[in-house]
């Protein structure tokens, strides 16, 4: 087979860049509250983490933290205590340690509104190797245990 | 305000992995519900074609498939009808039989392991051959999925838009997205950067997970021969007219290396990979 271009592993290696902290902000909380509970009006219960929706849902705003990783998301829980939603608002990836600065995890809550999300210009795409979801699903798990013994 | 926005990006945790879709939309159009349709649509291919979830409709067949033909969406059939061409014009190397589907037993011995499982019947019926097959669509869902997800953001008038499963994308509209793609050995590196536009872009590599370390553990393609991890390939790029295609092929470039050559030119595909020496491999018109 002669019709595949070869770069040699010396060239291979030189082309490889370190990947720079990758951030993306989807969503804000608020955003987050008005797609679960469209035209519901929502009261703080704790600060900066559960609303309470005019219609008897509840929103909750927590995030999974890992070595490398960090995912802030909402659940949304009906007035019947299943999950209605579950939106993904910040995602985070780093390899130099940022990730468990304590500066991270409030910096971005709120701050933007969609018209000011930029998609071409400085947010990145990256292929790769799937990325397993399954630390969010037991995040959301969690937040269910807590629901169930706090507000039901 | 959604009906000034200009653009909108949100994900998902869906199909096991973080699904992320951006639009830009043309006036008049609403971005917002454009991008909830295109989620669902990714959803109802989970649900169908879940090898996990036991309630899924691959697991209902999967469980019947050997007493009697069930009919099946034609989602579902459709995927199955592109893993059978995809296992023929690979010569095996795609291979969506997990268990018990011994390659040419009561077939010729040219008939693959997927064709040896099971057979499509007219009217989106399918039956398997004998009663220890398990179908497994990890390996071709996904990229179907984001063919779903992009069609309906194109109905819905958006301008342009993107469809990330997880590495496995797709990209429509005027403006080419740049994508960068990871290094398979050292996920915290990036190999090379390319330009999407109007295509499909799927890659397939040892598995690593931020969340827990940066180290890489095997790919999770197996060579059907052995069902041992893929030798092919470190890590493999594929882009493609339909991500279907280019994800399904990832997996043929894994187990075949060099040899993809000629299913690649079959799906008019190209593909980028790191051998196993290090050294990093294109087709010509990569």
């Amino acid at each position: 087979m002669s019709d595949w271009l070869k770069w040699t592993a010396p060239a291979a290696a030189v082309m490889s860049i370190a990947a720079p902290a990758h951030a993306i902000q989807y969503m804000s909380v608020e955003e987050a509250q008005k797609a679960a509970f469209p035209g519901a009006s929502f009261a703080e219960v704790q600060a900066g983490r559960v609303w309470k929706a005019s219609n008897g849902g509840y929103l909750y705003y927590d995030h999974v933290v890992g070595k490398h990783l960090l995912i802030d998301y909402t659940v949304a829980i009906g007035p019947d205590g299943r999950v209605r939603r579950v939106d993904i608002l910040n995602y985070r990836e780093s390899y130099g340690g940022e990730v468990h600065d304590p500066s991270w995890l409030g910096q971005f809550v709120g701050k933007v509104s969609q018209n000011e999300l930029r998609v071409h210009s400085d947010i990145r795409n990256i292929s790769r190797a799937t990325l397993s979801s399954t630390h969010l699903t037991e995040g959301v798990k969690k937040v269910l245990t807590y629901h169930a013994s706090h507000f039901r | 305000m959604p009906a000034t926005s200009a653009s909108l990006r949100r994900a998902q945790a869906l199909l096991g992995t973080f699904v992320e879709i951006d639009v830009t939309d043309a006036h008049g159009h609403d971005a917002e519900s454009a991008v909830e349709a295109a989620f669902a649509a990714v959803a109802d291919v989970h649900r169908l074609m879940s090898f996990q979830d036991p309630d899924s409709e691959l697991s209902r067949l999967n469980r019947e498939g050997s007493c009697r033909a069930v009919t099946v969406h034609p989602w579902t059939y459709a995927v199955l009808k592109t893993a059978l061409d995809m296992a023929q014009q690979s010569d095996g190397a795609f291979d969506i039989g997990v268990a018990g589907a011994t390659p040419s037993r009561g077939g010729s011995p040219s008939e693959t392991a997927t064709a040896a499982a099971m057979e499509l019947l007219p009217n989106d019926q399918v039956r398997f051959h004998h009663p220890a097959v398990k179908l497994d669509l990890s390996g071709i869902a996904k990229g179907f999925a984001v063919d779903r997800a992009i069609e309906i953001l194109q109905s819905r008038g958006m301008v342009s838009g993107m469809v990330n499963a997880g590495g496995d994308l797709a990209a429509f509209g005027p403006d080419a997205r740049m994508v960068d793609i990871r290094d398979p050995r050292f996920p915290d590196r990036i190999l090379c950067r390319v330009d999407v536009s109007n295509e499909a872009l799927a890659s397939s590599a040892r598995r690593f997970d931020p969340f827990r370390s940066l180290e890489t553990a095997d790919t999770a393609v197996l060579e059907p021969s052995t069902q041992l991890p893929a030798g092919g390939a470190h890590g493999a790029t594929v882009r493609a007219p339909t991500c279907m295609v280019a994800d399904a092929l990832t997996k043929v470039v894994m187990v075949a290396g060099k040899q993809a050559a000629a299913p690649l030119a079959r799906f008019q595909a190209s593909a980028m990979f790191l051998a196993p020496n290090g050294d990093i491999h294109t087709t010509p018109d990569w």
